[in-house]
Protein backbone atom coordinates (compact mmCIF):
# COMPACT_ATOMS: atom_id res chain seq x y z
CA UNK A 1 0.00 0.00 0.00
CA UNK A 2 2.80 2.58 0.71
CA UNK A 3 4.62 1.33 -2.04
CA UNK A 4 1.97 2.04 -4.19
CA UNK A 5 1.21 5.14 -2.61
CA UNK A 6 5.39 6.08 -2.93
CA UNK A 7 5.09 5.81 -6.56
CA UNK A 8 1.95 7.80 -6.96
CA UNK A 9 3.92 10.70 -5.02
CA UNK A 10 7.42 10.04 -7.23
CA UNK A 11 5.02 10.57 -10.66
CA UNK A 12 3.51 13.96 -8.58
CA UNK A 13 6.96 15.26 -8.07
CA UNK A 14 7.50 14.50 -11.71
CA UNK A 15 4.43 16.13 -13.01
CA UNK A 16 4.76 19.25 -10.38
CA UNK A 17 8.35 20.05 -12.01
CA UNK A 18 7.30 21.12 -15.62
CA UNK A 19 4.19 22.85 -13.75
CA UNK A 20 3.78 26.33 -12.28
CA UNK A 21 3.41 26.51 -8.77
CA UNK A 22 -0.16 27.08 -8.36
CA UNK A 23 -0.98 24.51 -10.99
CA UNK A 24 0.85 21.63 -9.09
CA UNK A 25 -0.47 19.09 -7.26
CA UNK A 26 -0.31 18.55 -3.17
CA UNK A 27 1.29 15.43 -2.21
CA UNK A 28 -1.26 13.62 0.43
CA UNK A 29 -3.41 10.74 0.24
CA UNK A 30 -6.49 13.21 0.14
CA UNK A 31 -4.87 15.60 -2.81
CA UNK A 32 -7.70 15.24 -5.68
CA UNK A 33 -6.07 14.04 -9.12
CA UNK A 34 -9.42 14.77 -11.29
CA UNK A 35 -12.35 16.30 -9.65
CA UNK A 36 -14.49 18.92 -8.28
CA UNK A 37 -11.77 20.98 -6.61
CA UNK A 38 -8.22 19.00 -9.11
CA UNK A 39 -5.88 21.78 -10.86
CA UNK A 40 -4.64 19.56 -13.35
CA UNK A 41 -6.20 20.16 -16.69
CA UNK A 42 -6.83 17.21 -19.69
CA UNK A 43 -3.69 16.83 -20.66
CA UNK A 44 -1.96 17.48 -16.92
CA UNK A 45 -3.80 13.99 -15.76
CA UNK A 46 -2.95 11.96 -19.01
CA UNK A 47 0.65 13.13 -17.83
CA UNK A 48 0.54 11.85 -14.40
CA UNK A 49 -1.74 8.79 -15.45
CA UNK A 50 0.67 7.57 -17.76
CA UNK A 51 3.86 8.17 -15.64
CA UNK A 52 2.56 6.17 -12.58
CA UNK A 53 1.51 3.47 -15.61
CA UNK A 54 5.25 3.49 -16.53
CA UNK A 55 7.08 3.31 -12.85
CA UNK A 56 4.48 0.62 -12.00
CA UNK A 57 5.98 -1.38 -14.93
CA UNK A 58 9.40 -0.70 -13.58
CA UNK A 59 8.37 -1.87 -10.43
CA UNK A 60 6.44 -5.02 -10.80
CA UNK A 61 6.94 -5.87 -14.22
CA UNK A 62 3.04 -6.29 -15.38
CA UNK A 63 1.74 -3.47 -17.75
CA UNK A 64 -1.26 -1.83 -15.71
CA UNK A 65 -3.70 0.56 -17.84
CA UNK A 66 -5.61 3.13 -15.68
CA UNK A 67 -7.97 5.27 -17.85
CA UNK A 68 -9.51 1.91 -19.64
CA UNK A 69 -13.34 1.38 -20.42
CA UNK A 70 -13.38 -0.48 -16.52
CA UNK A 71 -11.65 2.70 -14.91
CA UNK A 72 -14.31 5.28 -16.49
CA UNK A 73 -17.48 2.69 -15.52
CA UNK A 74 -16.68 2.74 -11.80
CA UNK A 75 -19.23 3.88 -9.44
CA UNK A 76 -16.88 6.23 -7.87
CA UNK A 77 -14.04 7.71 -10.23
CA UNK A 78 -10.94 5.58 -8.79
CA UNK A 79 -8.81 9.28 -9.70
CA UNK A 80 -11.01 11.40 -7.09
CA UNK A 81 -8.06 11.10 -4.53
CA UNK A 82 -4.34 9.25 -4.21
CA UNK A 83 -5.94 7.19 -1.57
CA UNK A 84 -8.69 5.97 -4.30
CA UNK A 85 -6.25 5.69 -6.80
CA UNK A 86 -3.80 4.09 -4.44
CA UNK A 87 -6.71 1.30 -3.72
CA UNK A 88 -7.65 1.00 -7.61
CA UNK A 89 -3.85 -0.13 -8.43
CA UNK A 90 -3.73 -2.85 -5.60
CA UNK A 91 -7.02 -4.33 -6.87
CA UNK A 92 -5.41 -4.37 -10.06
CA UNK A 93 -1.54 -5.54 -9.53
CA UNK A 94 -3.97 -8.26 -7.06
CA UNK A 95 -5.90 -9.53 -10.35
CA UNK A 96 -2.42 -9.54 -12.37
CA UNK A 97 -1.31 -12.17 -9.45
CA UNK B 1 -24.38 43.85 -46.90
CA UNK B 2 -27.95 43.72 -45.63
CA UNK B 3 -28.52 41.29 -42.81
CA UNK B 4 -32.16 42.32 -42.90
CA UNK B 5 -33.17 38.39 -42.36
CA UNK B 6 -31.35 38.82 -39.25
CA UNK B 7 -32.38 42.04 -37.92
CA UNK B 8 -35.88 40.99 -38.57
CA UNK B 9 -35.48 38.22 -36.38
CA UNK B 10 -33.88 39.94 -33.76
CA UNK B 11 -36.60 43.35 -33.80
CA UNK B 12 -38.94 40.75 -33.10
CA UNK B 13 -37.19 39.30 -30.27
CA UNK B 14 -36.23 42.48 -28.79
CA UNK B 15 -36.93 41.31 -25.09
CA UNK B 16 -35.27 37.99 -25.65
CA UNK B 17 -31.58 36.99 -24.45
CA UNK B 18 -29.41 36.01 -26.98
CA UNK B 19 -26.07 35.92 -24.89
CA UNK B 20 -25.38 34.93 -21.55
CA UNK B 21 -21.68 36.20 -20.58
CA UNK B 22 -20.29 36.32 -16.93
CA UNK B 23 -23.82 35.03 -15.62
CA UNK B 24 -25.21 38.30 -17.19
CA UNK B 25 -27.91 38.32 -19.42
CA UNK B 26 -27.80 41.01 -23.17
CA UNK B 27 -30.65 40.84 -25.00
CA UNK B 28 -31.72 41.36 -29.01
CA UNK B 29 -32.46 44.68 -28.50
CA UNK B 30 -29.51 45.46 -26.69
CA UNK B 31 -27.49 43.76 -29.74
CA UNK B 32 -29.01 46.20 -32.41
CA UNK B 33 -28.53 48.95 -30.30
CA UNK B 34 -24.88 47.90 -30.05
CA UNK B 35 -24.67 47.32 -33.32
CA UNK B 36 -25.97 50.58 -34.37
CA UNK B 37 -23.34 52.24 -31.56
CA UNK B 38 -20.17 50.32 -33.19
CA UNK B 39 -21.77 52.04 -36.16
CA UNK B 40 -21.31 55.46 -34.95
CA UNK B 41 -17.53 54.94 -34.26
CA UNK B 42 -14.68 56.59 -36.32
CA UNK B 43 -12.87 53.44 -35.78
CA UNK B 44 -16.19 51.80 -37.73
CA UNK B 45 -16.09 54.58 -40.48
CA UNK B 46 -13.00 53.65 -41.77
CA UNK B 47 -13.45 50.08 -42.43
CA UNK B 48 -14.21 50.27 -46.34
CA UNK B 49 -15.81 47.31 -47.79
CA UNK B 50 -13.01 44.32 -48.63
CA UNK B 51 -10.96 45.52 -45.69
CA UNK B 52 -9.15 42.72 -43.87
CA UNK B 53 -9.87 43.26 -40.36
CA UNK B 54 -8.68 41.16 -37.29
CA UNK B 55 -11.11 40.43 -34.50
CA UNK B 56 -9.55 39.40 -31.78
CA UNK B 57 -12.00 37.87 -29.28
CA UNK B 58 -13.98 35.36 -27.70
CA UNK B 59 -17.98 34.88 -27.56
CA UNK B 60 -19.00 38.12 -25.73
CA UNK B 61 -21.29 40.47 -26.54
CA UNK B 62 -19.39 42.96 -28.47
CA UNK B 63 -17.57 40.37 -29.92
CA UNK B 64 -20.89 39.15 -31.46
CA UNK B 65 -22.27 43.33 -31.91
CA UNK B 66 -19.15 43.68 -33.78
CA UNK B 67 -18.93 40.73 -36.05
CA UNK B 68 -22.41 41.70 -37.80
CA UNK B 69 -21.56 44.93 -38.16
CA UNK B 70 -18.29 44.68 -40.08
CA UNK B 71 -20.67 41.81 -42.23
CA UNK B 72 -23.16 44.81 -43.16
CA UNK B 73 -19.79 46.73 -43.89
CA UNK B 74 -18.64 44.15 -46.17
CA UNK B 75 -15.31 43.88 -44.40
CA UNK B 76 -12.99 40.83 -44.65
CA UNK B 77 -13.40 39.09 -40.99
CA UNK B 78 -10.50 37.60 -39.38
CA UNK B 79 -11.59 35.95 -35.92
CA UNK B 80 -8.95 34.74 -33.87
CA UNK B 81 -9.39 33.34 -30.11
CA UNK B 82 -7.85 34.99 -27.17
CA UNK B 83 -6.12 32.37 -26.29
CA UNK B 84 -4.23 31.69 -29.69
CA UNK B 85 -0.74 31.47 -28.64
CA UNK B 86 1.82 34.19 -29.71
CA UNK B 87 3.48 32.19 -32.62
CA UNK B 88 0.30 31.12 -34.03
CA UNK B 89 -0.99 34.64 -34.08
CA UNK B 90 2.42 35.99 -35.39
CA UNK B 91 2.25 33.59 -38.41
CA UNK B 92 -1.95 33.74 -38.77
CA UNK B 93 -1.52 37.81 -39.53
CA UNK B 94 1.75 37.37 -41.41
CA UNK B 95 -0.39 35.40 -44.10
CA UNK B 96 -3.72 37.27 -43.54
CA UNK B 97 -1.97 41.00 -43.19
CA UNK B 98 -5.07 42.74 -42.12
CA UNK B 99 -5.15 46.31 -42.34
CA UNK B 100 -7.37 47.04 -38.72
CA UNK B 101 -7.54 45.42 -35.22
CA UNK B 102 -10.42 45.12 -33.50
CA UNK B 103 -9.17 43.44 -29.92
CA UNK B 104 -11.73 42.99 -27.17
CA UNK B 105 -10.19 42.04 -23.81
CA UNK B 106 -11.73 40.18 -20.62
CA UNK B 107 -13.84 42.84 -19.79
CA UNK B 108 -15.34 43.15 -23.25
CA UNK B 109 -13.45 46.85 -23.89
CA UNK B 110 -12.73 47.44 -27.49
CA UNK B 111 -9.31 48.50 -28.59
CA UNK B 112 -8.72 49.86 -32.16
CA UNK B 113 -5.11 49.88 -33.90
CA UNK B 114 -4.31 49.88 -37.24
CA UNK B 115 -1.79 47.47 -39.21
CA UNK B 116 0.81 48.66 -42.29
CA UNK B 117 -0.08 45.71 -44.20
CA UNK B 118 -1.22 46.54 -47.86
CA UNK B 119 -2.58 43.23 -48.76
CA UNK B 120 -3.12 42.71 -52.87
CA UNK B 121 -4.67 39.12 -52.41
CA UNK B 122 -6.88 37.76 -55.63
CA UNK B 123 -9.40 36.93 -53.33
CA UNK B 124 -9.54 39.75 -51.26
CA UNK B 125 -10.06 41.63 -55.02
CA UNK B 126 -13.08 39.20 -55.78
CA UNK B 127 -14.78 40.11 -52.53
CA UNK B 128 -14.44 43.38 -52.88
CA UNK B 129 -15.84 43.46 -55.95
CA UNK B 130 -18.79 41.26 -55.18
CA UNK B 131 -19.30 43.59 -52.16
CA UNK B 132 -19.85 40.94 -50.26
CA UNK B 133 -18.42 40.45 -46.92
CA UNK B 134 -15.86 38.04 -46.42
CA UNK B 135 -13.87 35.55 -43.39
CA UNK B 136 -10.75 33.97 -43.25
CA UNK B 137 -10.23 30.90 -41.28
CA UNK B 138 -7.03 29.10 -40.49
CA UNK B 139 -6.76 25.71 -40.86
CA UNK B 140 -3.21 23.29 -40.02
CA UNK B 141 -2.10 21.68 -43.53
CA UNK B 142 -0.31 18.53 -44.00
CA UNK B 143 2.93 20.50 -43.22
CA UNK B 144 1.82 21.55 -40.31
CA UNK B 145 2.12 25.14 -41.24
CA UNK B 146 -1.06 26.85 -41.26
CA UNK B 147 -3.07 27.81 -44.49
CA UNK B 148 -5.65 30.54 -44.63
CA UNK B 149 -9.12 30.04 -46.24
CA UNK B 150 -10.50 32.65 -47.85
CA UNK B 151 -14.49 32.56 -47.40
CA UNK B 152 -17.35 34.38 -49.46
CA UNK B 153 -19.53 35.10 -46.52
CA UNK B 154 -22.57 36.10 -48.22
CA UNK B 155 -22.21 31.76 -48.94
CA UNK B 156 -21.78 31.20 -45.67
CA UNK B 157 -25.26 32.60 -44.14
CA UNK B 158 -27.29 31.31 -47.19
CA UNK B 159 -27.98 28.14 -45.56
CA UNK B 160 -29.12 30.37 -42.41
CA UNK B 161 -32.01 31.83 -43.69
CA UNK B 162 -34.31 28.42 -43.98
CA UNK B 163 -35.61 29.01 -40.19
CA UNK B 164 -34.88 25.89 -37.71
CA UNK B 165 -35.34 25.13 -33.89
CA UNK B 166 -34.95 27.54 -31.12
CA UNK B 167 -32.67 25.80 -29.18
CA UNK B 168 -30.46 27.49 -26.02
CA UNK B 169 -27.14 26.57 -27.16
CA UNK B 170 -23.53 26.16 -25.08
CA UNK B 171 -20.86 27.89 -27.05
CA UNK B 172 -18.38 25.72 -26.64
CA UNK B 173 -16.27 25.45 -30.05
CA UNK B 174 -14.21 28.20 -30.32
CA UNK B 175 -15.14 31.95 -32.05
CA UNK B 176 -12.19 31.21 -34.79
CA UNK B 177 -13.81 27.75 -35.66
CA UNK B 178 -16.02 27.01 -38.26
CA UNK B 179 -18.28 24.73 -35.60
CA UNK B 180 -17.93 28.27 -33.38
CA UNK B 181 -19.16 30.73 -36.24
CA UNK B 182 -21.85 27.57 -37.09
CA UNK B 183 -23.10 27.53 -33.61
CA UNK B 184 -23.12 31.48 -33.79
CA UNK B 185 -25.07 31.72 -36.67
CA UNK B 186 -27.38 29.11 -36.09
CA UNK B 187 -28.54 30.36 -32.73
CA UNK B 188 -29.06 34.44 -34.17
CA UNK B 189 -30.64 33.02 -37.11
CA UNK B 190 -33.55 31.51 -35.16
CA UNK B 191 -33.76 34.19 -32.09
CA UNK B 192 -32.46 31.73 -30.08
CA UNK B 193 -30.01 32.30 -26.55
CA UNK B 194 -26.03 31.64 -26.50
CA UNK B 195 -24.66 30.61 -22.99
CA UNK B 196 -20.94 31.22 -23.37
CA UNK B 197 -18.25 29.21 -21.19
CA UNK B 198 -15.44 30.66 -19.23
CA UNK B 199 -13.52 27.23 -19.53
CA UNK B 200 -14.39 24.32 -21.40
CA UNK B 201 -13.75 22.29 -17.70
CA UNK B 202 -16.74 19.65 -17.42
CA UNK B 203 -17.41 20.79 -14.16
CA UNK B 204 -18.19 24.33 -15.02
CA UNK B 205 -20.10 22.63 -18.32
CA UNK B 206 -22.23 21.05 -15.91
CA UNK B 207 -23.17 24.22 -14.10
CA UNK B 208 -23.74 26.25 -16.94
CA UNK B 209 -26.25 22.88 -18.43
CA UNK B 210 -27.73 23.21 -15.38
CA UNK B 211 -28.66 26.89 -14.30
CA UNK B 212 -29.45 27.82 -17.73
CA UNK B 213 -31.35 24.40 -18.93
CA UNK B 214 -29.25 24.16 -22.33
CA UNK B 215 -31.00 22.02 -24.81
CA UNK B 216 -28.12 21.71 -27.22
CA UNK B 217 -24.39 20.74 -26.23
CA UNK B 218 -22.15 20.66 -29.87
CA UNK B 219 -19.07 19.42 -28.02
CA UNK B 220 -16.07 17.66 -29.40
CA UNK B 221 -15.91 13.40 -28.12
CA UNK B 222 -12.95 13.79 -26.07
CA UNK B 223 -14.64 16.75 -23.77
CA UNK B 224 -17.70 14.00 -23.60
CA UNK B 225 -14.97 11.17 -22.51
CA UNK B 226 -14.09 13.68 -19.91
CA UNK B 227 -17.87 14.53 -19.12
CA UNK B 228 -18.10 11.06 -18.11
CA UNK B 229 -14.99 10.57 -16.27
CA UNK B 230 -15.17 13.71 -14.39
CA UNK B 231 -18.51 12.42 -13.05
CA UNK B 232 -19.77 16.00 -13.16
CA UNK B 233 -23.03 14.72 -15.10
CA UNK B 234 -23.89 13.29 -11.70
CA UNK B 235 -23.82 15.80 -9.56
CA UNK B 236 -26.12 18.49 -11.53
CA UNK B 237 -29.58 18.24 -13.52
CA UNK B 238 -28.62 17.84 -17.29
CA UNK B 239 -32.24 16.85 -17.42
CA UNK B 240 -32.92 20.19 -20.09
CA UNK B 241 -30.50 18.26 -22.61
CA UNK B 242 -32.27 17.95 -25.63
CA UNK B 243 -28.97 16.71 -28.08
CA UNK B 244 -25.52 16.47 -27.91
CA UNK B 245 -23.99 16.99 -31.08
CA UNK B 246 -19.93 15.92 -31.74
CA UNK B 247 -17.85 16.43 -34.12
CA UNK B 248 -13.93 17.58 -35.12
CA UNK B 249 -12.55 14.19 -34.32
CA UNK B 250 -13.45 10.86 -33.91
CA UNK B 251 -16.07 9.09 -31.56
CA UNK B 252 -14.78 6.16 -29.81
CA UNK B 253 -17.72 3.51 -30.12
CA UNK B 254 -17.63 3.11 -26.24
CA UNK B 255 -17.76 6.76 -25.34
CA UNK B 256 -21.26 7.04 -27.62
CA UNK B 257 -22.60 3.86 -25.93
CA UNK B 258 -21.89 4.98 -22.36
CA UNK B 259 -23.43 8.60 -23.39
CA UNK B 260 -26.55 6.88 -24.31
CA UNK B 261 -26.63 4.79 -21.30
CA UNK B 262 -25.95 8.13 -19.11
CA UNK B 263 -28.44 10.22 -21.55
CA UNK B 264 -31.04 7.87 -22.75
CA UNK B 265 -33.39 10.51 -23.55
CA UNK B 266 -30.86 12.77 -25.82
CA UNK B 267 -30.12 12.91 -29.28
CA UNK B 268 -27.18 12.61 -30.00
CA UNK B 269 -25.58 13.09 -33.35
CA UNK B 270 -22.76 13.52 -34.92
CA UNK B 271 -21.55 16.71 -37.06
CA UNK B 272 -18.99 16.93 -39.64
CA UNK B 273 -17.82 20.16 -41.50
CA UNK B 274 -13.95 21.32 -42.92
CA UNK B 275 -12.48 24.99 -42.78
CA UNK B 276 -12.78 24.95 -46.39
CA UNK B 277 -16.13 23.19 -46.96
CA UNK B 278 -18.11 24.75 -43.51
CA UNK B 279 -20.44 22.83 -41.83
CA UNK B 280 -22.04 20.14 -43.63
CA UNK B 281 -26.05 19.19 -42.07
CA UNK B 282 -25.94 16.01 -41.28
CA UNK B 283 -27.85 12.86 -39.37
CA UNK B 284 -26.91 9.97 -37.22
CA UNK B 285 -28.40 6.76 -38.10
CA UNK B 286 -29.53 6.74 -34.12
CA UNK B 287 -28.11 7.82 -31.15
CA UNK B 288 -26.04 4.81 -30.73
CA UNK B 289 -25.00 4.72 -33.94
CA UNK B 290 -21.80 6.02 -35.81
CA UNK B 291 -23.12 5.76 -39.05
CA UNK B 292 -23.92 9.03 -40.38
CA UNK B 293 -25.12 10.91 -43.55
CA UNK B 294 -23.49 13.98 -44.34
CA UNK B 295 -24.80 16.52 -47.26
CA UNK B 296 -27.81 19.22 -47.44
CA UNK B 297 -28.81 21.47 -49.38
CA UNK B 298 -25.65 23.03 -51.45
CA UNK B 299 -23.56 20.15 -50.73
CA UNK B 300 -22.50 17.28 -52.94
CA UNK B 301 -20.61 14.31 -51.59
CA UNK B 302 -18.76 11.44 -52.78
CA UNK B 303 -16.03 8.54 -52.11
CA UNK B 304 -13.15 8.35 -53.87
CA UNK B 305 -10.58 5.25 -52.91
CA UNK B 306 -12.09 5.13 -49.29
CA UNK B 307 -11.77 9.55 -49.22
CA UNK B 308 -14.48 11.91 -48.62
CA UNK B 309 -14.65 14.23 -51.48
CA UNK B 310 -17.36 17.02 -50.88
CA UNK B 311 -18.59 19.61 -53.75
CA UNK B 312 -19.72 22.86 -51.88
CA UNK B 313 -22.07 26.11 -53.39
CA UNK B 314 -20.48 27.70 -50.03
CA UNK B 315 -17.13 26.40 -50.24
CA UNK B 316 -13.95 28.24 -49.33
CA UNK B 317 -12.55 30.69 -52.93
CA UNK B 318 -9.35 29.40 -51.97
CA UNK B 319 -6.36 29.63 -49.95
CA UNK B 320 -4.01 33.04 -49.24
CA UNK B 321 -0.95 31.01 -48.90
CA UNK B 322 -1.24 27.33 -50.56
CA UNK B 323 -2.50 25.84 -53.97
CA UNK B 324 -5.90 25.18 -54.05
CA UNK B 325 -6.87 21.68 -52.71
CA UNK B 326 -10.04 21.26 -55.36
CA UNK B 327 -9.83 19.28 -58.05
CA UNK B 328 -10.65 20.49 -61.81
CA UNK B 329 -14.12 19.44 -60.84
CA UNK B 330 -14.71 21.69 -58.12
CA UNK B 331 -14.38 18.43 -55.20
CA UNK B 332 -12.76 19.28 -52.04
CA UNK B 333 -10.40 16.73 -51.32
CA UNK B 334 -11.29 16.22 -47.44
CA UNK B 335 -8.36 13.60 -46.49
CA UNK B 336 -10.97 11.72 -44.24
CA UNK B 337 -10.95 7.88 -44.56
CA UNK B 338 -14.57 6.49 -44.57
CA UNK B 339 -16.55 3.34 -44.73
CA UNK B 340 -20.12 3.12 -46.75
CA UNK B 341 -23.25 1.78 -45.96
CA UNK B 342 -26.20 3.28 -48.56
CA UNK B 343 -26.41 6.57 -47.88
CA UNK B 344 -24.89 6.52 -44.82
CA UNK B 345 -20.64 7.10 -44.06
CA UNK B 346 -18.57 5.85 -41.24
CA UNK B 347 -15.52 7.72 -40.32
CA UNK B 348 -11.83 6.12 -39.99
CA UNK B 349 -9.63 8.75 -39.51
CA UNK B 350 -6.86 10.91 -41.43
CA UNK B 351 -5.19 9.65 -44.12
CA UNK B 352 -1.92 11.56 -42.91
CA UNK B 353 -0.37 11.04 -40.49
CA UNK B 354 -1.76 13.59 -38.06
CA UNK B 355 -1.82 13.20 -34.09
CA UNK B 356 -5.16 14.44 -32.60
CA UNK B 357 -5.01 15.35 -28.76
CA UNK B 358 -8.60 16.14 -27.81
CA UNK B 359 -9.63 17.08 -31.06
CA UNK B 360 -6.28 19.82 -31.36
CA UNK B 361 -3.75 18.31 -34.30
CA UNK B 362 -0.02 17.85 -33.63
CA UNK B 363 2.11 17.56 -36.47
CA UNK B 364 4.88 14.92 -35.39
CA UNK B 365 7.49 17.33 -37.62
CA UNK B 366 6.91 20.14 -35.33
CA UNK B 367 7.60 18.22 -32.40
CA UNK B 368 10.65 16.49 -33.60
CA UNK B 369 11.49 19.70 -34.54
CA UNK B 370 11.99 21.03 -30.63
CA UNK B 371 12.88 17.80 -29.06
CA UNK B 372 15.84 17.70 -31.61
CA UNK B 373 17.23 20.71 -30.11
CA UNK B 374 17.67 19.10 -26.65
CA UNK B 375 21.40 19.03 -25.56
CA UNK B 376 22.29 15.00 -26.17
CA UNK B 377 19.26 13.85 -28.76
CA UNK B 378 20.48 12.29 -31.47
CA UNK B 379 17.33 10.99 -33.41
CA UNK B 380 13.72 10.95 -32.64
CA UNK B 381 10.32 10.20 -34.01
CA UNK B 382 7.39 11.54 -33.08
CA UNK B 383 3.87 9.38 -32.92
CA UNK B 384 0.43 8.98 -31.90
CA UNK B 385 -0.75 6.31 -29.36
CA UNK B 386 -3.76 5.25 -28.84
CA UNK B 387 -5.49 7.09 -25.47
CA UNK B 388 -8.94 6.48 -23.82
CA UNK B 389 -8.87 9.81 -22.86
CA UNK B 390 -7.71 12.09 -25.00
CA UNK B 391 -8.06 9.88 -28.40
CA UNK B 392 -4.54 9.94 -29.29
CA UNK B 393 -1.51 11.17 -26.90
CA UNK B 394 1.61 12.61 -28.45
CA UNK B 395 4.71 9.64 -27.63
CA UNK B 396 8.35 10.33 -29.19
CA UNK B 397 10.99 7.57 -29.48
CA UNK B 398 14.20 9.61 -29.42
CA UNK B 399 18.27 7.70 -29.54
CA UNK B 400 21.01 9.91 -27.67
CA UNK B 401 24.49 10.71 -28.23
CA UNK B 402 26.09 9.64 -24.83
CA UNK B 403 24.62 7.07 -22.35
CA UNK B 404 22.01 8.60 -19.91
CA UNK B 405 19.39 7.46 -17.83
CA UNK B 406 16.29 7.38 -19.95
CA UNK B 407 14.33 9.20 -17.00
CA UNK B 408 16.49 11.75 -17.00
CA UNK B 409 16.47 12.03 -20.65
CA UNK B 410 12.46 12.23 -20.88
CA UNK B 411 12.24 14.44 -17.79
CA UNK B 412 14.57 17.16 -19.90
CA UNK B 413 12.71 16.93 -23.14
CA UNK B 414 9.27 17.18 -21.78
CA UNK B 415 10.11 20.12 -19.75
CA UNK B 416 12.13 21.37 -22.83
CA UNK B 417 8.69 21.08 -24.87
CA UNK B 418 6.93 22.43 -22.06
CA UNK B 419 8.45 26.11 -22.70
CA UNK B 420 8.68 25.58 -26.46
CA UNK B 421 5.03 23.97 -27.37
CA UNK B 422 1.66 24.01 -26.56
CA UNK B 423 0.96 21.82 -23.45
CA UNK B 424 -0.83 18.75 -25.82
CA UNK B 425 1.90 18.68 -27.90
CA UNK B 426 4.07 17.80 -25.08
CA UNK B 427 5.27 14.44 -25.37
CA UNK B 428 3.35 12.01 -22.80
CA UNK B 429 5.45 9.20 -22.94
CA UNK B 430 9.63 9.20 -24.01
CA UNK B 431 11.21 5.80 -24.84
CA UNK B 432 14.69 5.76 -24.92
CA UNK B 433 16.48 3.35 -27.91
CA UNK B 434 19.93 2.30 -28.88
CA UNK B 435 18.98 3.96 -32.77
CA UNK B 436 15.82 4.68 -34.46
CA UNK B 437 15.23 2.71 -37.68
CA UNK B 438 14.88 3.83 -41.28
CA UNK B 439 12.81 2.53 -44.30
CA UNK B 440 14.63 1.16 -47.34
CA UNK B 441 14.25 4.88 -48.65
CA UNK B 442 15.94 6.52 -45.92
CA UNK B 443 13.26 7.62 -44.02
CA UNK B 444 11.99 7.58 -40.80
CA UNK B 445 10.05 4.88 -40.32
CA UNK B 446 6.33 6.08 -38.73
CA UNK B 447 5.34 4.47 -35.75
CA UNK B 448 1.57 3.73 -34.84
Amino acid sequence: MEEITAIIFEAINQINRQLDIDKQLVKSEAAVLYGPSGKLDSIGFVMLIVNIEQRLKKKYKKAITLTNEKAMSQKNSPFLSVRSLTLYIQKLLAEKR
Amino acid sequence: MNLDFLTRKFENRLKYPFLIWKDDSYSYGWLLQQIREFQKTPAYSEVKPGCPVLLEADFSPKAVALFLALIQKAAILIPLSQGTGEAKKKESLEIAKPCLRFSLNAQDELEVSPFSHEPHFPYYEELKKRKHPGLVLFSSGSTGKIKAAVHDFAGILEKFKTPRHDFITIAFLLFDHIGGIDTLFYALSNGSLLVTLETRDPELVAQTIQKYQVEVLPVTPSFLNLLILSGAYQRYSLSSLKYITYGTELMPEITLQKLKNIFPNVILFQKYGTTEVGTLRSKSESSDSLWVKVGGEGYQTRVVDGMLEIKADSAMLGYLNAPSPFTSGGWFQTGDLVEVKGEYVKFLGRASELINVGGQKVYPAEVENIIQQVVNVKEVTVYGEKNPLLGQIVCAQVSTNQAEEPEQVAEKIQIFCRQKLESYKVPVKVLVTSCLQTSDRFKKKRIG
